[in-house]
């Protein structure tokens, strides 16, 4: 085997394989040799068929067999042997003539391809010392805290039957008969519906009628439905409801004790004011910890440059592309709506996808070198979550992940992310500030407009903008219906 | 163009063990059709695969009685033709005609 290297520029690589035909031959007799004893042909006895027999019928069919064999396996073992690790599937050419593969078969001609790849690019694991990064805190203040218990206990509060007439807030118990020009309509018709006046869950008009009336009222009343209702064969009509008024009750005081908290579920007040704060902590928490990884991959980003190989960075790019198109389309925008043309935009996501390219291949090279890795548990609670999101699909999720192998990648991704991420926290200089949780927040919706190459923002936060979903979007996961949503997550280039 | 009755002559090659192995001395086994006579055979192989024939020995092999579901059939007789080839000629039994 001969191997002729016949472009090296930057990254990329092309090489010239030759196999000559003598050592193709060779190794199709010995298969013919192997093959021999078991083959059953009809006028023979088993093992008594000639080999030139065998070799007229099966010479060709072997020798595909080898020449598909040696396209699969040669490649990654002439790079091994060179030293080298490609960025995507090498890819082999080989001769298209009909006559020329002929030949090749028949272990007349040599056997050439060509190999086309980019090689990663090797770089010096830089010192993280030089990485400092702030960790913002924020203080939770009691008031944020019983506020959201407020807010918890207002769906949970009692309501007491008063005799007087209905006020705003008050939840009246009735039935209705809802008509169109004297004809009840579907879906308009209901006995004791509960209706918290002032909650506007009704349609406008419907609720203020209520205000004033007593216990064991009747009334008949008429609203106008407003142009827009969803039901377009009631949008913009008037309708008279005929109501009978069961109940009026006054809403209880919402007062934080044990009590509220064993309606909840919770033993005491004092449990409940933990469990709440916890999960305002875990809020601000994962900000935090996306501002810290943002700083993180900024200063990495800034630390390491050299060249990416393009195909990757195309691969990510058509990713983010298309994200941003169905995004555009979904929300009907066009890119003069977001101020910028499809040419700036595409330059500008072309950036994008390089910078993440080249944080991937340094946080994976990171992570090896830290030997991290991801268990089987791990993996199998980040598959859990993803079944968790989407209920009374699992079977086919399942199913998804096991057929498709660039899922599970797409799995792991995240989960080494983070690790290498957790690890470089444990090496660099992190300093803690405590912020308000105003500037927790603020602090991050700027930074995301500002810098547009940004990545890993809380998604949620920005979902409004186009290219800030598509950063939430990171993982190179095949689109599919059932494919997961990902959360923000370096694409590991493996 | 040959004749067409030489088609109907030669039915196939016989390739067996025994086949490859009279092979060896420049003979070439073909099935042949039942009434075919030698000369007919020897007419045919040289018309057909462009050889000098030297000799042409038959035989016909007697098909076997077999019982399928308890009734007894006969398989079909076949004559085969052991065609001796003028020295350095050759035919491809393999690829057909």
């Amino acid at each position: 085997m001969q191997v002729i290297e016949t472009l090296s520029e930057g990254l990329k690589r092309e090489l010239k394989v030759v196999i000559p035909a003598k050592d193709m031959e060779a190794q199709m007799n010995e298969r013919l040799a192997d093959a021999k004893d078991r083959v059953r042909i009809n006028g023979f006895r088993p093992g008594k068929v000639p080999v030139a027999h065998l070799k007229k019928m099966y010479g060709k069919s072997i020798m595909a067999e080898l020449v598909n064999e040696i396209v699969r396996e040669r490649p990654t073992a002439i790079l091994t042997e060179r030293g080298e690790k490609s960025a995507t599937q090498p890819e082999v050419s080989m001769t298209e003539d009909q006559d020329e593969a002929e030949k090749i078969l028949s272990a007349q001609a040599d056997f050439e391809f060509t190999l086309s790849y980019e090689v990663i690019p090797s770089f010096e694991l830089k010192s993280v010392d030089g990485i400092k990064v702030t960790r913002e805190v924020v203080e939770i203040a009691e008031d944020e805290v019983t506020e959201q218990i407020k807010r918890i206990a207002e769906s949970a509060r009692s309501y007491e039957p008063k005799k007087g007439k209905a006020a705003e807030g008050d939840r009246v118990t009735m039935d209705y008969l809802g008509k169109v020009d004297g004809v009840p309509f579907d879906g308009g018709k209901d006995e004791d519906a509960q209706l918290v006046l002032g909650s506007g869950r009704f349609i406008p008009g419907f609720e203020e009628q209520l205000v004033g009336l007593k216990a064991g009222d009747e009334k008949v009343i008429t609203v106008t439905f407003p142009a827009d209702y969803p039901a377009t064969n009631l949008a913009g009509k008037e309708a008279t409801f005929d109501i009978t008024v069961k109940e009026v009750a006054a809403p209880g005081e919402v007062e934080i004790n044990d009590e509220l908290a064993s309606k909840l579920g919770v033993e005491s007040a004092e449990k409940l004011k933990e469990i709440v704060r916890g999960q305002i902590e875990g809020q601000y928490g994962s900000v935090t910890r996306q501002k810290l990884k943002r700083q993180i991959l900024d200063q990495l980003d800034g630390l390491y440059q050299f060249e990416t190989p393009s195909r990757l960075v195309d691969a990510e790019f058509d990713n983010i592309w298309r994200q941003i198109n169905t995004d555009l389309a979904q929300s009907g925008k066009t890119f003069e709506d977001e101020d910028t043309t499809e040419e700036k935009a595409r330059e500008e996501y072309r950036k994008l996808a390089e910078r993440r390219v080249r944080l991937g291949l340094v946080l994976s090279e990171i992570g090896e070198k830290a030997g991290i890795e991801v268990s089987e548990d791990e993996m199998q609670r980040a598959l859990y979550d993803q079944l968790r999101q989407f209920p009374g699909q699992e079977k086919e999720i399942i199913e998804f992940f096991r057929k498709t192998p660039g899922a599970a990648a797409s799995l792991r991704a995240p989960i080494f992310e983070e690790k290498v991420v957790d690890h470089l926290l444990s090496q660099i200089d992190v300093t803690d500030k405590v912020v308000s949780k105003e500037e927790l927040m603020a602090d991050d919706e700027d930074e995301a407009s500002e810098t547009k190459s940004e990545k890993k923002a809380a998604p949620k936060k920005k979902a409004a903008k186009a290219e800030a979903a598509a950063e939430g979007e990171e993982a190179p996961a095949p689109k599919k219906k059932a494919a997961p949503k990902k959360k923000a997550s370096e694409e590991s280039a493996e | 163009m040959t004749d067409l009755r030489h088609y109907d002559v030669i039915v196939s090659p016989s390739i067996t063990e025994k086949s490859t192995l009279v092979a060896e001395q420049n003979q070439v086994v073909f099935n042949v059709a039942k009434g075919a006579t030698k000369p007919e055979i020897k007419a045919a192989v040289e018309a057909l695969f462009g050889v000098k024939v030297t000799a042409v020995n038959t035989l016909l092999r007697k098909g076997k009685t077999k019982r399928f579901r308890g009734i007894a059939g006969r398989q079909r007789d076949v004559k085969k033709a052991i065609v001796t080839l003028a020295e350095g000629q050759s035919i491809d039994v393999s690829t057909g005609l």
